[in-house]
């Protein structure tokens, strides 16, 4: 519910390389070595449980204890009102959910998204931040430029490209119909499946590109200068330097922009809730628009919950894969 | 992709200077047509909130009768300053909540051993991986056990909550680089553990606490899907709710709807603009430098 | 130090600010600061519109003038939001006292237990049920009580722009299914469109499908196969369909965004015919000043001229913790005054006894309660909302090319034949 965990709100840049870096944790820990009463001299046993404690209840009751429940509430048949009984059923939800065309469907384009949005975010991040990582007029505009639509309510810029690519005022059209004369109609954009997917992908990716940016920058300027030093004194030019300095340290920023973006992709839903509401004909449907529409306008909670864990399970397993997958080229490299 | 060099320390002094500020000018005219892009929705949104309503659906940067009509309605219609009112409170709370009790945390994992550290750490990790909407079934049940459907206490609470984690993990690796021999001292000076973390940690993470902040406000300024589920009454509502809902009922007031929209994303971008070098300096210092 | 104290300030005015200004969600009374009770009131009036501006400005305050100690805060929500906002809150327990709930909405409303049986709630029930129109009472009905009393009533007639009918070689609004044809070949490229409707939910479709002799479902609500499929109702749909194929029909008719809405495109001259509700003309008559909108009957077919009945009933909530006061509303709104002053922005009255003077208080009334004679109610049943879901959503595909109208229908009809039967 809140942004915070999805990459494209810009909510998690700073966090995230925090997470494959137990090294900082190790690194304090011999230092402490000589005091290995880690200072209970001042303070009871219990201090640092009462530092966690405010955070904790809240962590735990409204977090962890909510995991606990959807899972639980997918594998009943469960009433809202606490008067009627929850039969279990197991796993019907989840074999509902494996027959239904229309999860597949959401399914499919949520990872159409995915498949549009993520790479092209990755490759304009990048580019962005290699034209910034230099001595260049504005530089502080442009990165304020860039990322303004990532601090964006996704509210706002939904209404916005609605706006524009509306089918019969929009700029959009204007520019390609009227302008350059392209097609007999002008294009119905959020009126059937394709069209849409492409409004719905150009508006991830126009407002993710410059989180990737930002990343990728902060990543280029921890580059160690004299490896390129070094690399240029070797004789190599630029594109050599890049590829066989630059690159290679940008592998853990990489990975980790990945996961994040794969984990966005996913998250995919505001869009589509304000500029198609998923149709026509569920055309557009995505995993967490065809949730929310089964819990909050059938009052099937069950089967939402149920979906919610599927769309869960995938992003655990594709985040693994990947971590796999980078991790086997680095060995391998 | 990777025509520009990487630094220009490393310019080899044999070539003419003509060559790289020519390639310094592409890179200069690329940047700026990205930057174009970037900008022309937000100009259009602009654009279009000044225009009066018959030339609401030309598509023109320029609106050719500018009106600030549309403002005055935006904000004096439907209780709009109430809203911008709810969300700035809340955004308020929650940021000073997250910060409060994220420090907290991150000192507790930061300069404590103790049982049960690892499972707690790596339980709040695990959560950042899982889709926040994912959770919303249950938690609206969990709202509606607590009594917070539809109050601004619901969306604090559960805006905290979902923040700490990311600010925990950002502050734990902030204190752990401080000395330790800073607390040592305090310690023989005979201060307690909370005096060291108010005194001393909280002072010391002043960026940190700065960049976590950011982003702990932008993400509940921004929020939408929790704020459209939990509340009802128009006395709760929150900007990007309102402003999703003033399109449903104005949908073709595109002027009314993009002054509402100009209203709530400019607090975004002060912010943005004003904190900016925390993000990037947020992200060196803390990030990627490890 | 300076930041741990700018941390504690923070805190201390955030919470402040949320707390105190935070009303809990309970079950007691609701009251303001000067100890009124106070009865929310959820309605989907249109914003902007001249009815909502009735409604605050002057229904409320007559009515808290006369009922000192009972405030009502009025909750409008677009239509297409209410629905969803009231199974929520029936989940979460948040429901107001009052809602103005479309006729279609209420069976399904009463089963799932979220309102209550005003005709055993009120003790004067009877009375006040007397003096509404019994078409409309009926609509309130479910399982042998009254779930609410009518509030008002409309149904859908032909608007129309005469310029564009006039480039398009007419000079009378297409009276006829072929006449709608017509239209549509004479309007052929000019860039404007024949006509123009904004969703394919029982509202839109079932005028076309009656009018060319179909229907949904059988009497008993037992089945939809061999009526939603008919060759009279695909005959109905098939008709928008090829309009709509031919570029003479906008494609708002998907449910898609972004396009030029009805009342827009009708004032403008781009939509030559539409199909709405007596609220439009106050609405055009203050957003479109110089727009004199006509009106004719549903264009007819095989089966006649016939529309769909709409309209709102006003249901009180189980939950609700003050009903005495929320009744109190209740017989305010149906009220001679309270029905006269909406009858002036578009809202017909249920009081059989204003009936009379109906062209009276607004002309346009005439034709409207003309087209009444012969318009039918939508299924008045409890799973309405899921079974329109389901026409919507196939009769969407027939649009967007995917299937035919047959097709589309019968898999509409076989789907809905499984939601009759289990219920």
């Amino acid at each position: 519910m809140t942004d915070t965990a999805s990459p494209t709100t810009g909510a998690t840049p700073a966090a995230r390389p925090r997470v494959p870096r137990p090294g900082s944790g190790r690194r304090a820990r011999p230092r402490r070595g000589p005091a290995p009463s880690g200072g209970t001299g001042h303070g009871s046993r219990l201090t640092p449980y009462l530092f966690l404690l405010p955070g904790m209840v809240l962590f735990v009751g409204l977090v962890l204890w909510p995991i606990v429940q959807a899972a639980r509430m997918s594998l009943l048949d469960w009433q809202f009102n606490p008067g009627l009984p929850s039969p279990f059923v197991g796993l019907k939800h989840y074999d509902r959910a494996l027959h239904d065309p229309i999860f597949w469907k959401s399914l499919v384009n949520t990872g159409v998204y995915m498949v549009a949005t993520v790479p092209t975010q990755m490759i304009l991040g990048l580019a962005l931040a290699l034209l910034l990582n230099k001595a260049i007029a504005g530089k502080v505009a442009f990165r304020v430029l860039y990322y303004l639509p990532v601090i964006t309510s996704w509210v706002v810029v939904s209404l916005v490209f609605e706006y524009l690519f509306a089918t019969s005022s929009g700029l959009v059209n204007h520019v390609l119909h009227d302008g350059l004369g392209i097609g007999s109609e002008p294009i119905n954009w959020l009126g059937s499946r394709w069209p849409a997917m492409v409004v719905l992908s150009l508006l991830g990716i126009w407002k993710g590109a410059g989180w990737s940016m930002l990343i990728f920058l902060a990543a280029l300027q921890a580059v160690p200068k004299d490896l390129l030093d070094a690399a240029s004194v070797d004789g190599a030019g630029p594109v050599r330097r890049f590829f066989a300095v630059t690159l290679p340290q940008l592998r853990p920023v990489a990975l980790f922009v990945t996961v994040m973006l794969v984990i966005g992709g996913f998250n995919v839903f505001i869009s589509v809730f304000v500029m198609t509401g998923g149709g026509p004909a569920n055309d557009t449907q995505v995993v967490l628009t065809y949730m929310y529409k089964q819990a909050f306008d059938f009052l099937e909670f069950s089967y939402g919950s149920a979906i919610a864990y599927l769309l869960a399970i995938i992003i655990f397993a594709l985040s693994f894969a990947q971590m796999r997958l980078f991790r086997y080229d680095e060995e391998a490299s | 992709m990777t025509r520009p060099p990487t630094g220009p320390p490393t310019r080899p002094p044999a070539r003419p200077m003509s060559r790289p500020s020519a390639r310094t000018t592409g890179r200069f005219v690329v940047l700026l047509v990205g930057a174009a892009v970037m900008v022309l929705p937000f100009a259009m949104m602009i654009a279009t909130s000044l225009k009066q309503q018959s030339f609401v659906l030309t598509p023109s940067l320029v609106p050719d009768h500018p009106t600030l009509d549309n403002y005055v309605r935006a904000w004096t219609s439907s209780g709009f300053g109430r809203y911008f009112l709810n969300s700035a409170a809340v955004a308020l709370a929650t940021v000073a909540l997250v910060l409060l009790f994220g420090s907290m945390m991150a000192y507790a994992f930061a300069r404590f051993e103790f049982v049960g550290k690892k499972a707690m750490f790596y339980a709040m990790i695990a959560t950042l991986m899982i889709p926040a909407m994912m959770l919303l079934i249950p938690q609206y049940f969990v709202a509606r056990d607590l009594g917070v459907l539809d109050s601004r206490t619901g969306l604090v609470l559960f805006y905290v909550a979902g923040q700490l984690a990311f600010t925990t993990f950002l502050l734990r690796g902030f204190f752990a680089g401080i000395p330790r021999e800073l607390d040592d001292a305090m310690l023989i000076d005979g201060a307690n553990r909370w005096h060291i973390y108010w005194h001393l940690m909280l002072p010391l993470a002043r960026p940190a606490l700065a960049t976590a902040a950011i982003f702990t406000f932008l993400g509940s300024w921004d929020e939408f899907v929790w704020a459209v589920t939990i509340i009802d009454s128009k006395d709760n509502r929150t900007l990007p709710m309102a402003i999703q809902l003033f399109q449903g009922q104005h949908g073709t007031s595109w002027g009314l709807v993009f002054a509402a929209s100009t209203i709530a994303v400019v607090p975004v971008i002060a912010v943005f603009v004003v904190f900016q070098r925390y993000f990037v300096s947020g992200l060196q210092a803390g990030a990627l430098k490890g | 130090m300076r930041v741990s104290k700018t941390l504690s300030w923070l805190a201390l005015g955030g919470v402040a600010l949320t707390l105190t200004a935070c009303g809990g969600g309970d079950q007691k009374p609701t009251t303001d600061a000067q100890g009124n009770t106070v009865i929310k009131y959820w309605h989907a009036y249109s914003a902007d519109s001249p009815e909502i501006k009735t409604l605050e400005d002057k229904v409320i305050p007559a009515f808290e003038k006369s009922h000192p100690g009972i405030k009502v805060e009025s909750v409008p929500y677009p239509y297409d939001d209410l629905h969803q906002k009231l199974l929520t809150a029936t989940a979460g327990g948040t429901l107001p006292c009052l809602v103005r709930s479309d006729i279609i909405w209420v069976p399904e409303l009463a089963k799932l237990g979220t309102i209550a049986p005003l005709s055993d709630e009120m003790t004067d029930f009877d009375k006040i049920a007397s003096t509404t129109y019994d078409g409309a009472l009926a609509t309130t009905e479910y399982d042998g009580k009254h779930y609410g009393l009518p509030l008002d009533t409309n149904t859908r007639v032909l608007m129309y722009n005469q310029a564009t009918l006039q480039e398009a070689g007419m000079s009378k609004p297409p009276a006829t299914f072929d006449d709608m044809r017509k239209l549509a070949d004479g309007l052929k490229g000019t860039g404007d469109y024949a006509f123009a409707d904004n969703g394919t939910s029982g509202w839109n479709l079932m005028p076309w499908i009656w009018s060319a002799g179909g229907d949904l479902a059988n009497s008993d609500m037992t089945k939809a196969t061999g009526y939603l499929n008919s060759p009279q109702s695909v005959a109905g749909v098939q008709l928008l369909v090829d309009l709509y194929k031919e570029g003479e029909l906008p494609d708002i008719i998907t449910g898609a965004k972004g396009g030029e809405e009805t009342s827009v495109g009708l004032p403008k001259g781009d939509y030559a015919t539409m199909l709405d509700g007596p609220w439009m003309l106050p609405i055009f008559a203050s957003q479109n000043p110089d727009f004199q909108v006509q009106t004719a009957m549903m264009p007819a077919g095989p089966g006649g001229s016939i529309s769909v009945v709409g309209g709102e009933d006003v249901v009180m909530t189980n939950s609700c913790p003050s009903k005495g006061d929320a009744e109190q509303f209740i017989r305010f709104l149906l009220s001679d005054e309270a029905q006269k002053d909406m009858a002036e922005v578009g809202q017909m009255p249920v009081l059989s006894t204003l009936g009379s003077q109906l062209t009276d208080i607004k002309p346009y009334y005439g034709i409207f309660a003309k087209q009444l004679e012969t318009a039918r109610p939508r299924l008045p049943h409890p799973e309405y909302p899921k079974i329109e879901t389901i026409l919507s959503t196939e009769v969407q595909k027939a649009f967007t090319g995917d299937t035919t109208v047959q097709a589309a229908l019968d898999s509409a009809a076989k789907q809905i034949d499984g939601i009759l039967a289990s219920s």
